[in-house]
């Protein structure tokens, strides 16, 4: 595990950066065939990339942690969980011991299990790797235990696979991509409930009838889509709670502009970050997809991709501005909720995109899914948020002085990470090998289902 | 000698896919002595990124209408028909 080295800096900022990452990239890229001179590129940029993630999320950390404290002292409104976003949790989770095998692993099992025709996923999406990495540094950080950590990442390596051949038929003809699916954890976690919700309304006389179409509702909701106005936006708001005083109201404004700018430059620069990191991680995506070539030659696979590709459709994009204030307004009245939702406002498009083929784009019945999505989401991101925490700052990531607690919505929000977190920390390998056992049925099952070709 | 091209390339996050898709299309037209410029964007702000545009490439649907030539493709991430997207990637580029 990375140790916590301390680097004084200018500002006097104390930075333990997690490195760990870059060189097992340089070795993944080299053995791969990746030229030396790209390789080690890749090895820089992880590490640049992991550095001005670090940094970001300090920033981030430290504000909303002092903002909340001085919502919370001035008017005993509570919320002591700071969302971080997916970008942070992504560069926690790659960071993390567990996430050292995530890449070797994934691809492993992807290929044993295309071997045993138990999937007809090939999964290269290689940056989503985070989300299995995530999943076992938090079981890891729950249960301090290493093993079951890599257990669980494991689990959710066969969960998503599971997931994306479940889902591939519905998705690939409602959105069009035929030979795709989308074993992305963040995605795949809303189709069950999906499958549920629609169940319901569609036995509710009044509701079902209710049918809103793209073409429905005006497109101009998209400022809410933009990250460094709604950064600023979140920034002014809550620092006007915080810090307006009118006994000083010059200081307190020049305060509450600051803020403001400090927000909006977070909600930036941390998707550039990422950005970075997956840029740096680009030469081990292109040699996935060599094997893609290889293995679709006259089998019947579907190539494994990130949920971006689907997230163009117009019932995702409104869904995810109207999801936007609703999600704002559900933190404040939610009661016992600890989260201050932040960074990942954003992102609201990835968890409900695998919605829209159950509900063939109806806008009325994705807004309600997310909402019950979004709902229990607020309470397992409180519950979870101990680990979460412990996750980042086993990875190396630098707290603030003044720190809350973290989490984010992908996927400090989603009932996945709460499901092996609870199976490891209450019932052990019992619980552990329960869930092999059942996510194995579920692949044997699967295969029946679809009728493998070899 | 062409000047140089710009190509908009577009995904869900203006991150995840697009960084793959930018780095592919600037290498593989270097190879073919064209030089690109990419920049990246949300699906959701490409009519306010797109006028300088000489091409637009997306992985996910583009819902506006634009008056410029968009290539909607998966053949990036998944390396297949991407030998023959590239040819025509070059022509349009070559056209514009």
């Amino acid at each position: 595990m990375m140790g916590q080295t301390m680097l004084p800096s200018a500002a006097g900022l104390l930075l333990a950066t997690p490195l760990l990452l870059a060189p097992a990239v340089l070795v993944f890229a080299l053995l791969l065939g990746t030229k030396p001179a790209a390789a080690v590129r890749a090895c820089i940029t992880i590490a640049v990339a992991m550095l001005g993630l670090n940094l970001i999320v300090w920033l981030m950390w430290s504000n909303l942690s002092e903002a909340a404290g001085a919502i919370a002292a001035r008017t005993g409104f509570v919320r002591d969980v700071m969302d971080l976003g997916w970008p942070s949790a992504a560069a926690m989770a790659f960071g993390s011991t567990v996430g050292l095998f995530v890449i070797p692993a994934a691809i492993g099992i992807n290929l044993v299990l295309l071997r045993l025709e138990l999937t007809r996923t090939l999964n290269i999406d290689i940056w989503n790797f985070w989300h299995f990495a995530f999943v076992g540094a938090l079981v890891a950080a729950a249960t301090e235990n290493l093993a079951m950590g890599l257990a669980a990442m494991v689990l959710a390596i066969l969960f998503c696979l599971l997931m994306a051949d479940w889902t591939a038929r519905r998705m690939q003809s409602f959105y069009g991509v035929d030979g795709v699916s989308v074993p992305h954890l963040a995605s795949v976690q809303i189709y069950p409930i999906a499958v549920g919700v629609n169940w319901l309304i569609d036995r509710i006389p009044g509701l079902r009838a209710v049918h809103l179409q793209p073409e429905d509702l005006s497109q101009r909701l998209g400022f809410l889509a933009d990250p460094m106005v709604l950064g600023f936006g979140i920034g002014i708001t809550l620092s006007t709670f915080a810090y307006l005083d009118l006994a000083d109201p010059l200081a307190s404004l020049h305060k509450i502009a600051l803020c403001g700018v400090i927000f909006a430059a977070a909600m930036l620069i941390l998707p550039k970050m990422a950005q970075l990191l997956m840029e740096g991680l680009s030469p081990i995506s292109t040699a996935a997809q060599g094997f893609a070539e290889k293995w679709t030659g006259g089998r019947e696979i579907n190539v494994g991709l990130d949920s971006a590709i689907l997230i163009g459709h117009p019932s995702i994009m409104i869904t995810s501005a109207l999801l936007v204030p609703i999600s704002i307004l559900l933190s404040l009245i939610l009661p016992g909720n600890r989260v201050v939702l932040f960074a990942d406002l954003t992102v609201i498009p990835f968890v409900i995109a695998m919605a829209a083929p159950v509900v063939q784009g109806n806008i009325f019945r994705l807004v309600v899914i997310g909402v019950a999505m979004m709902v229990p989401g607020f309470y397992i991101a409180g519950h979870l948020s101990s680990a979460f925490t412990t996750m980042a700052l086993e990875a190396g990531f630098t707290k603030p002085a003044e720190a809350t607690q973290i989490t984010s919505i992908v996927d400090g929000f989603i009932w996945p990470s709460f499901a092996f977190t609870e199976i490891a920390t209450s019932l052990g390998w019992v619980g552990i090998v329960m869930a092999f056992i059942v996510l194995g049925a579920g692949l044997f099952w699967s295969r029946h289902r679809h009728g493998f070709k070899a | 000698m062409m000047g140089k091209k710009k190509v908009l390339v577009v995904c869900g996050t203006g991150i995840a896919t697009s960084t793959l898709v930018a780095l592919a299309i600037k290498t593989e037209m270097a190879a073919r002595g064209i030089e690109v410029e990419t920049s990246q964007c949300k699906v959701s702000e490409v009519e306010a990124h797109c006028a300088d545009a000489d091409l637009i490439v997306s992985t996910t649907q583009v819902p506006a209408k634009l008056d410029k030539p968009v290539i909607v493709t998966l053949a990036f991430l998944t390396g297949i028909g991407k030998a023959g997207l590239l040819t025509k990637i070059e022509a349009l580029l070559r056209e514009v």
